[in-house]
């Protein structure tokens, strides 16, 4: 009888916390579908807002250039020589055809010439295609 | 030892159809602790390593080797400074640059950002280019300095 005693509180604790047990579900499966898993930056940025709708492409490269004037190529800091060899270097090796292109992802207080020199450098290099990432403006 | 252990399981089984008997025997078997606690950390990880941010892209087109110097003569130039804009050589609003871009928006653009300027203003320009419809854009660096 007492067994059957303590069966009967666990069974009205458990039916106490369902509830609880199944927003945590729902808030598991909204982060799990609403946002995407990314690789973190080796530092943070406060990216451009704009209006544009173009789309971004997770495949290509990314360079990430900072306010004060560091550079990483897909999340491994390195010097701005570097990033433009790695990268030239990389698209080089990709098979032809399926040449992945490359983002610029920059800090919105980064200055705009440092932004449109690498830019030249990266098309001295060889690379063609180039894209701008931003965030929307609300 | 086989018999009885047979014979003791059938009352089990017929209890899993009956009313009552079955969720008391399945908790006591499986607690739902372990289970929230693994739900909690997928969660926090979940919330952790996510990131909301909506990226969007500006293509940026490139001069291919093709282009000579004699095809950025018929190209407009806006010049972005600090203190504002200038379209060829003269002070002029984001507005004012929108309606005149409208007119020809199939010359061929180059946005060239002073010294100083920083990329949300620069990127503020190639919206308002692209807004009035300019599809030919380029930037380019000052050479001045």
């Amino acid at each position: 009888m007492r067994f059957l005693r303590a069966n009967n509180r666990l069974n009205n604790h458990d039916a106490g916390i369902l509830p609880l047990i199944n927003v945590v579900f729902l808030l598991l499966i909204f982060f799990m579908l609403a946002g995407h898993l990314a690789a973190s930056d080796p530092f943070a940025i406060t990216p451009p807002k704009s209006q544009s709708e173009g789309r971004n492409s997770p495949q290509d490269l990314v360079i990430l250039v900072s306010a004060d004037g560091r550079f990483a190529l897909d999340g491994v800091e390195m010097s701005e020589e570097g990033v433009i060899k790695a990268a030239s270097e990389r698209l080089r090796k990709s098979p032809a055809g399926e040449t992945p292109g490359l983002r610029l992802k920059t800090d919105g207080n980064a200055p705009a010439a440092r932004i449109v020199r690498l830019m030249q450098r990266l098309r001295q290099a060889g690379i063609q295609k180039l894209k701008l990432l931003t965030i929307p403006a609300n | 030892m086989n018999p009885q252990t047979y014979a003791l399981s059938p009352p089990g089984n017929k209890a899993l159809g009956a009313f009552g008997g079955c969720a008391t025997k399945r908790r006591q078997l499986i607690s739902l602790t372990p289970l929230i606690d693994v739900v909690f950390i997928l969660l926090v990880f979940f919330m952790l390593a996510s990131s909301f941010l909506d990226w969007r892209s500006i293509d940026l087109n490139t001069p291919g080797k093709g282009r000579s110097e004699a095809q950025l003569e018929g190209a407009v130039l806006v010049e972005v400074r600090n203190e504002g804009l200038r379209l060829s050589g003269e002070a002029i609003t984001h507005e004012t640059l929108i309606q005149r871009m409208r007119e020809n928006s199939d010359r061929r653009v180059l946005v060239k950002p002073a010294q100083g300027v920083v990329m949300q203003d620069t990127v503020a320009v190639l919206d308002s280019l692209a807004t009035a419809g300019v599809s030919d854009l380029s930037l380019i660096a000052d050479q001045a300095r």
